[in-house]
């Protein structure tokens, strides 16, 4: 167990150093390339002073309109660009720690009020996406290992390579052409969005309906990104597993195929599909810009995908900083679960 | 109706002749010019082995068969579907315009124009020639008469405004003197356009022009004339156009060729930093390895898509920036990984300790001894590699942070597809079926490989 301690010490140490290097990082490319929100606000501020100078449409064309020194500073000191990027990424990491996020810069609220609202719903569908593919994959596995070679191994098999082959976002688009538009006479499913609009008025039965409604398609969405990747490793691993001596045990002990299938290798091989939660939550955020965009969502995929089109660096930032913790305590805690069901697994030696 | 059952015959034919140039005349030389060299140009038995095995899963080697040859076809792009001309004949003056078009295309370097003036080649406007006009009027050029019949009615209306106007004298005013003028103007233009046309279509008649199209005679980089674009699709365009008036068919074949290359050159540029890095990590051990593995720890948590959006969103970035940044943020990780493990086992072997012990050095080791035998998962992965770079350029376009502006791409088909759901489902299907098309042969390729290359042996009791 030394080896194993020493493993998630050295883990956990590491989390900080990432998530500083990564932010860094992030934080060094917004400000040195071109383009930011003070950029916007000197061509704003510029287009407001032609219009002020009525049709003189001169002074247009010498373009010589020069944005006084102090306003440039109050400008800066507005979006917090004012100190040398160190300085500056201290200064926003210091706030950081005490949940400062800062203000976003179109929305006019507090970033933590702004992802407050948005996060709740990501993670509702990243949980109900996770527990649709261990519905769908576990028994399409199991069930692949079964009749390996067979038939239905292959024509399987071909659904599981379409599925690696159409990203999410894509089958959503697909989906939403069929079901919520008229294309099939009907429209079945809506065209997007996270709820109706006249969700609050509703009885809590038709609540529930409206919300699965609009839940089915970016689920299958969610569903697909993953769909290929654990069905193979369930069934690879199940075969693995009924290669294994203690299977042969078992048969030879007498017991029946499928008591030997279900109690002995399943429960073995479903070890590596459980510990792909971690990694399975942060595959989920990068989809979710896609399908939130898509399917009109209003998670944090959609709010990063707002701010970066707006310039909306606190909340650019904020989002990074989401998606590297969710990044990381998604690897360690696929470690630990790997850790704590496997007795066999000693990491770092 | 014959007419596009031929075109499609000629079509099979051109793919015929690229699958014989691609899968049997450049191997046949390229071993002929291997031994002339002094190669040896044979297979080790091991690989022998392995592509004989991949031969014999056939969906992945038919899929390797397919894709191959339409990625090779897809570079004579520019001779299949184009607007321009493959050779073209006016009066004297030859010229090539799809030819130059695809030849600068090819060497992107170079900077190869491709304009020809319309006034050249017996057409009205100054701007680039309409080819498929100048086709029609090989075929009919009693087509030049009715625009003839036009101006001459036309000719007629001025000649007799101008007979009313009656001769100027003194007490004219200035603009009715002017009025006069402009008529008397407009009348010897008239004229002199009729007897262009006039001649223009004697030098048709008699055949003094012609002109060769490519097989389906539209460009991506064209804005067709139709009203209100998108169009559904149609005989003339079975695609459909896209909502600058482009016609999809030819975005399809364009964008193909885009997007396998992108993944081709990323997957190609990853595994080659990833073999470096990983090799010098498995090879050389200790604490290199370590600060490498905590770097690369640090670097693999980074959420590289948005990253990418980020850094795309402001640049506006060109093919190459994307493949720089995709290389760097992602595409070296994943291979470094498997080949430091490669290395670590294979360096424990008694072959390469063996080679140490005689005293060769480091890089012979690595690159004769242990490279060759640790690149199975390179090639394993190779295939998976490029549906997932292919997906991330789609995905990039689709959300407008990918390659600029005007280049034809599937991403940027489905981005309208999303905006005109309701009203142009065909912008959805198309780029829909040719991505999984294309990804799903893709992903056939890559499961025959991996069996072929790494067979897993099941031992089943019943």
């Amino acid at each position: 167990m030394h080896g194993m301690t020493t493993y998630f010490i050295r883990r956990l140490l590491l989390i900080p150093l990432t998530f500083i290097c990564i932010t860094f990082m992030v934080y060094t490319v917004l400000r040195v390339v071109p383009g930011g929100p003070i950029e916007q606000a000197v061509e704003q501020i510029k287009r407001a002073q032609m219009q002020e100078s009525g049709a003189g449409a001169s002074a247009t064309l010498t373009g010589d309109l020069q944005i006084p020194q102090e306003a440039m500073d109050e400008l800066k000191k507005y979006y917090r660009l004012d100190k040398p990027i160190p300085v500056g990424y201290a200064s926003w990491l210091f706030g950081i720690m005490t949940l400062d996020f800062g203000k976003s810069y179109i929305r006019g609220a507090p970033v933590v009020e702004v992802i407050v609202n948005r996060f709740p719903i990501s993670i509702y569908f990243g949980l109900i996406s996770y527990f649709a593919t261990w519905l769908v994959c576990v028994p399409l596995g199991v069930s692949k290992a079964i009749k390996h070679k067979s038939m239905y191994d292959l024509g399987t098999s071909i659904i599981v390579f379409l599925g690696y082959s159409i990203p999410g976002f894509i089958a959503c688009l697909v989906l939403m052409m069929l079901f919520a538009t008229d294309a099939l006479g009907m429209s079945i499913f809506p065209l997007g969005g996270f709820r109706s609009d006249n969700w609050e008025q509703l009885g809590f039965f038709a609540k529930v309906v409206d919300q699965l409604h609009h839940t089915i398609i970016p689920v299958i969405g969610f569903l697909i990104g993953g769909f290929a990747g654990m069905t193979i490793l369930m069934k690879n691993s199940l075969l693995d597993n009924m290669g294994a001596d203690y299977v042969r045990t078992a048969f030879a002990k007498g017991l029946s195929e499928r008591r030997v299938i279900f109690i002995h290798a399943l429960r073995n091989s479903l070890i590596p599909i459980t510990a792909s939660i971690g990694h399975a939550l942060g595959l989920l955020f990068a989809g979710s810009f896609l399908i939130e965009t898509t399917c009109n969502i209003p998670g944090m995929g959609l709010l990063g995908y707002q701010s970066v089109l707006q310039r909306d660096y606190p909340i650019i930032m904020a989002t990074v900083v989401f998606g590297v913790i969710i990044r990381l305590t998604g690897n360690i805690i696929s470690d630990v679960i790997w850790a704590l069901i496997d007795p066999r697994i000693r990491f770092g030696t | 109706m014959m007419d596009t059952v031929f075109k499609i015959l000629q079509l099979v034919a051109f793919l015929a002749v690229v699958f014989l140039l691609v899968h049997k005349i450049v191997p046949w030389i390229v071993v002929r010019a291997g031994r002339k060299l002094g190669f040896r140009m044979r297979m080790t038995p091991v690989w022998a082995k392995r592509i004989a095995r991949f031969k014999t899963i056939r969906r992945g080697y038919y899929s390797f068969l397919i894709i191959t040859t339409l990625f090779a076809a897809s570079f004579f792009s520019e001779l299949i579907l184009n607007n321009k001309a493959l050779a073209v004949h006016y009066n004297g003056k030859t010229s090539f315009p799809a030819v130059k078009h695809w030849v600068g295309s090819i060497l992107f370097f170079l900077d190869i124009p491709t304009f020809e003036k319309g006034t050249d080649f017996g057409q009205a406007q100054e701007s680039d020639v309409d080819y498929r006009f100048f086709k029609k009027c090989c075929g009919n050029p009693d087509e030049l008469l009715t625009r003839v019949a036009d101006k001459e009615k036309e000719l007629k209306l001025l000649k007799k405004e101008l007979r009313e106007m009656g001769t100027p004298d003194e007490d004219w005013s200035e603009s009715e003197l002017e009025d006069y003028k402009d008529t008397q103007f407009f009348i010897s233009s008239l004229d002199k356009e009729i007897e262009g046309i006039r001649e223009n279509h004697r030098i048709f008649k008699e055949g003094r022009a012609w002109v060769i199209m490519p097989l389906y005679p539209y460009s991506p980089y064209e804005h067709l004339d139709v009203k209100h674009p998108p169009i559904s699709p149609s005989l003339s365009h079975p695609f459909g156009t896209d909502d600058a008036g482009k016609d999809v068919l030819t975005i399809l074949f364009y964008g193909f060729r885009i997007s396998l290359l992108f993944a081709l050159v990323v997957v190609t540029l990853g595994n080659s930093i990833g073999i470096v890095v990983g090799g010098i990590m498995g090879y050389f051990g200790g604490w290199t390895d370590i600060i490498i593995q905590r770097i690369i720890e640090i670097y693999g948590s980074m959420p590289f898509f948005y990253v990418i959006m980020i850094i795309a969103s402001i640049t506006k970035p060109t093919f190459l920036l994307l493949v720089v940044l995709l290389v760097l943020l992602r595409a070296w990780i994943g291979i470094t990984n498997y080949i430091r493990g490669e290395f670590y086992r294979e360096k424990a072997r008694d072959y390469v300790q063996a080679a140490i012990g005689i005293g060769a050095s480091d890089w012979k080791v690595i690159l004769k001894h242990i490279l060759p035998n640790s690149l199975v998962p390179v090639i394993t992965f190779t295939p998976f590699e490029i549906v997932g770079y292919v997906a991330a350029l789609v995905s990039l376009d689709y959300l407008g942070f990918g390659l600029p502006v005007g280049t034809p791409s599937w991403g940027v088909l489905l981005k309208q597809g999303f905006e005109y759901i309701k009203t142009y489902p065909h912008l959805i299907i198309v780029p829909f079926a040719a991505e999984a098309f294309t990804l799903f042969c893709v992903v056939m390729i890559g499961e025959a490989v991996r069996e072929a290359f790494d067979p897993k042996v099941f031992s089943r009791l019943r």
